[in-house]
């Protein structure tokens, strides 16, 4: 940090580098802008000089400054063997530029550490020749540094002159050329150009919540009379940031409502409430280090099941037709554990917010309120369910599905379902819960119970349990067998999804087909598409790119939406298992987790995943 | 004022010596007890919490200057050389000890390129067999030619095929692929794979969307370059240089495509192939540059970054972006090459 409040106007100033030029030729001008009023800069220079990669080169020998003014001037004349001494120093890098560092204030500062604000690099470009004749600059070099121009101001600070026109070796070797510069318009910007010394000042401390950036326009006049040229240059400014603003509420809103109750996994977001900050500082990098939340509550029961998630956003705020930037922070209130069903209470939770860099007036402290309520669930299940089964329907088959009230919202409750048979006889059926939706799906699991002649009626009642806090619901579940038993043909196989071809895909069931026949599903032709033709044991569930819970448990029953495998041809796989899209007709034999995906009727080359990219 | 290339390119030639390697200097100077009892003294200095403290003292200041003589100061390294980490390790303990502080260019740790885009032309017409003439071959699409030619070389299809698969293996449905193992699959493509094949299709020139949408599917960016949230590019460079060898490819980006007032190319000696050369070699870091769209003439690339959230140093963090985004030097030297036309150097 700067000794005082000191700082640069700019972090690097460039200048050219002439062998010969005389000593005395002054070189360029730094300049220091106040933190408060009572401060006087005074320049010091490094020891060294670097290359552009920060190779020690020589002791400066050559460029001196003023300590008042921040002149920089050439001490003694630089010749051809002091720029060859330092080339070869310069290890395998041309050298081209090379930079001194200047500093704020007399206090010794280590050489190693330049850094802006109270530090600056100067960089001179060497031009391997002498200064050229007046005569053959053109206007543009008499009037504009090569590198452009551009300068920093901290907001809220006494006003001060930041840079002054004039290109110093210029008009000190070139003294006929007439320069002159002038600052365009900015009637209103608080801006100044000092028609003697060239100097250009702040009238009055910027704002950057006001405006942060002003681009100045300024003119070069070259020349007088006929021979007049212009040359018009732009003097960017950055109002730089400080922490000068504490955050509020948007719309003043400092509390919202959360309810738990179907939604109760860890990581669930409540609520959510936004905090304004027109400052941009503290940034990015060490914002959630400056800018804390912490959950105040007493109750541990809150501490260990919420906490508190901050998402900072920059965004834009107008004011008086600026845009300028800002900061909208998001603070989420997320739930730590997945809460148990019979968990029911209302609380107030409150957060504090510590924009810890602000300085006042004020506080920079905000408190958010959250008023939660955590209701309890309660499982019910309609009172009756009643599915047709058909009698020819194999292992697997899907006949229907049963879920709790509110099942579909559910998340972080896990319900498990139980089927109890009123006759032992004629349990033909199974249940599975999915995940998912926690709902249970209804399937055969003994098809020659199914089969009996007595069991035309199958009675059951349905237990759904949460596996938490053991609480139950039941339903009464009947089942009427329908249709009349046909034998199989003896030479089917296990899964329908073998069968490549229409016609014997519908001869044959196969494990899962709730009719005891295969379905063909034909496909649009349209290259690798998710809509691709295969043989499956029913079109509702399989393929449906998603492997659910009776299709997991076996690989015969849906291997298009199962298979851990290979597949060939021209395909797209599935999220860890299965084919997400596949080319022409895609058949399985799920006994060597292959499955083959080929055009119908064609016998063109298999396309594999690299030739499927390339082509 | 522009100081004519050749004249640049002689003084470049003019007092350059080839570096030792740093695994080599590493040996040298472990054969000496002065260097390299001075050698464990600065890394100790360096490996603590607070760096610059330990800097600071006596015996770190000492143990830098006598290293500052010894070969390790100069050394270099290859890319794609065997111990390539080891020697970049060695690199960066004696040159993070002389640039404290966060400099915004770093001097890269890699030897200069000394080879020419035309030496790679002269190769690729002989694949393409049609001499790289750009009126034959201005319908093709080129980019569609360059994933052809890799076909064509067993080498090239091998380590294509094997970043394309690792990079588009999906893990869930939150979970695009293995970030890590598609980043590491895409370095030894570029690492082992010669660039007449991988330049070809990092930078074809394009008439239409679909060729420009093939350039920029070709290190399948969903996977490699595109994330959930796009940091801070100060931050994302931070990270960057926690690495050894992100941190080196960067600087070596940095030291070739750094644009330049003073070349008629904009590039650093006008060597266009040191620029495409570590361009490259960033794919596969948290640094990976891509094309930012499909657009076949209007070339941008950018690191998956921007500057929200930059705070004062909004300025830097612009300048760094616009060293990828606006560098001229860089745009060049994609035309170039996608055009076949490398500048005429005079011996």
């Amino acid at each position: 940090e700067a000794p005082l409040g000191l700082y640069f106007s700019r972090d690097a100033y460039w200048e050219r580098l002439y062998v010969d030029q005389p000593a005395g030729t002054p070189l360029l001008y730094v300049h220091a802008l106040r933190d408060s009023p009572e401060e006087v800069p005074s320049f010091r220079l490094g020891q060294h000089l670097y290359s552009a990669y920060r190779t020690r080169l020589h002791e400066n020998d050559w460029i001196r400054i003023h300590e008042d003014t921040g002149l920089l001037y050439l001490n003694q004349s630089l010749d051809h063997s002091s720029w060859e001494q330092l080339s070869i120093r310069n290890g395998g890098f041309p050298l081209l530029t090379i930079f001194l560092q200047v500093f704020l204030g007399s206090a010794t500062q280590r050489e190693g550490e330049c850094h802006w604000p109270g530090c600056a690099r100067v960089y001179f470009s060497f031009m391997n020749d002498s200064f050229p004749a007046c005569g053959s600059l053109k206007p543009q070099d008499l009037c504009i540094p090569e590198t452009g121009l551009s300068f920093r101001i901290r907001e809220n600070r006494p006003p001060g002159t930041f840079y002054r026109f004039q290109l110093l070796p210029v008009q000190s070797l070139c003294p006929n050329i007439s320069v002159a510069y002038r600052l365009l318009e900015g009637e209103s910007l608080p801006f100044y150009c000092d028609p003697d010394s060239l100097e250009v000042s702040t009238l009055w401390a910027l704002d950057r919540e006001l405006q942060e950036k002003y681009v100045l326009e300024a003119e070069c006049i070259v020349g007088s009379g006929d021979h007049e040229k212009k040359v018009a240059m732009s003097l960017p400014v950055t109002v730089y940031d400080e922490d000068d603003s504490a955050p509020t509420f948007p719309g003043g809103v400092d509390t919202a409502s959360a309810v738990v109750e179907f939604k109760r996994k860890e990581g669930t977001v409540l609520a959510t409430l936004h905090v304004f900050d027109a400052d941009v500082v503290p940034a990015s990098g060490e914002l959630v280090r400056r800018y804390t939340s912490t959950l105040l509550s007493g109750d541990s029961w809150a501490q260990q099941n919420f906490r508190v998630e901050h998402s900072p956003n920059e965004t834009l705020a107008q004011v008086n037709n600026n845009s300028v930037r800002a900061t909208m922070h998001d603070y989420k209130l997320v739930l730590n554990r997945s809460l148990p069903i019979s968990e029911s209470r209302v609380l107030q939770l409150m957060v504090l917010v510590n924009d810890s860099d602000f300085q006042g007036p004020g506080t920079g402290v905000l408190f958010l309120h959250f008023n939660v309520s955590v209701l309890p669930v309660t499982l019910n299940l309609p009172s009756d369910y009643s599915f047709p089964v058909n009698r020819r329907a194999h292992r697997y088959a899907q006949i229907g599905k049963v879920c709790v009230e509110n099942g579909q919202e559910f998340s972080g409750i896990s319900i498990q379902y139980k089927l109890q048979p009123s006759s032992t006889n004629c349990s033909a059926l199974g249940v599975v819960t999915s995940a998912e939706d926690t709902s249970g799906t209804l399937f055969v699991n003994d098809t020659e119970a199914l089969q009996r002649p007595e069991c035309t009626e199958l009675q059951y009642t349905v237990v759904a349990t949460d596996r938490q806090t053991r609480q139950q619901a039941q339903a009464s579940l009947l089942v009427t067998v329908e249709g009349t038993f046909v034998a199989e043909e003896v030479d089917c196989p296990k899964s329908c999804a073998v069968n490549k071809r229409r016609p014997e895909c519908e001869e044959c069931g196969g494990l899962g087909s709730p009719t005891g026949r295969c379905e063909w599903r034909q496909g649009d032709g349209k290259g690798i598409t998710r809509n691709f033709s295969t043989c499956t044991p029913n079109t509702r569930t399989c393929p449906d790119g998603h492997c659910d819970a009776v299709e997991s448990r076996d690989s015969n029953i849906c291997p298009q939406d199962c298979l851990r495998g290979s597949i060939v041809g021209g395909h797209e796989p599935g999220e860890r298992r299965g084919i997400k899209a596949g080319y022409g007709t895609c058949y399985c034999f799920p006994d060597e987790k292959k499955c083959f995906c080929e055009p119908e009727d064609s016998q063109g080359p298999l396309c594999d995943e690299l030739c499927r990219t390339v082509i | 004022s522009l100081a004519s290339p050749s004249s640049l390119q002689g003084s470049e030639l003019h007092g350059w010596r080839p570096p030792v390697d740093c695994v080599r200097a590493n040996e040298l100077c472990a054969a000496e007890s002065n260097c390299s009892s001075r050698y464990r003294t600065l890394r100790q200095c360096l490996a603590g919490r607070d760096r610059n403290t330990m800097l600071a003292n006596k015996e770190c200041q000492a143990a830098l200057e006598v290293l500052q003589e010894s070969p390790l100061y100069d050394c270099r390294c290859k890319r794609g050389m065997k111990k390539e980490l080891q020697c970049l390790q060695i690199y960066w303990s004696i040159h993070l000890g002389l640039t404290e502080g966060e400099e915004f260019y770093e001097a890269s740790p890699y030897e200069p390129v000394t080879s020419r885009l035309s030496d790679i032309f002269r190769l690729a017409s002989i694949f393409s067999g049609t001499g790289a003439d750009p009126v034959v071959s201005a319908k093709s699409n080129h980019c569609l030619d360059a994933a052809k030619a890799c076909n064509l070389n067993d080498n090239c299809k091998k380590l294509r095929s094997s970043y394309i698969s690792i990079c588009n293996r999906e893990i869930s449905s939150t979970e695009r692929c293995n970030r890590r193992k598609c980043h590491k699959a895409l370095r030894q493509f570029f690492d082992r794979v010669p660039s007449e094949y991988t330049y070809r299709m990092l930078f074809c020139s394009c008439q239409d969307q679909a060729c420009a949408e093939r350039r920029r599917q070709t290190i399948l960016p969903s996977c490699s370059y595109e994330d959930k949230e796009k940091p801070n590019c100060l931050d994302l460079r931070t990270l960057c240089r926690i690495d050894h060898l992100c941190r080196s490819r960067l600087a070596d980006f940095h030291a070739n495509c750094r644009a330049s007032y003073r070349t008629l190319t904009s590039c650093p000696a006008d060597n266009y192939q040191a620029c495409l050369g570590s361009y490259a070699g960033m794919i596969g870091f948290d640094m990976t540059p891509n094309y930012v769209d499909s657009n076949p003439t209007g070339i941008v690339v950018s690191p998956w970054c921007n500057c929200r959230g930059s705070g004062n140093q909004e300025e830097e963090c612009e300048k760094f972006l616009r060293d990828f985004t606006e560098n001229p030097c860089l745009r060049n030297a994609i035309q170039a090459f996608g055009n076949g036309t490398d500048v005429n150097m005079s011996p």
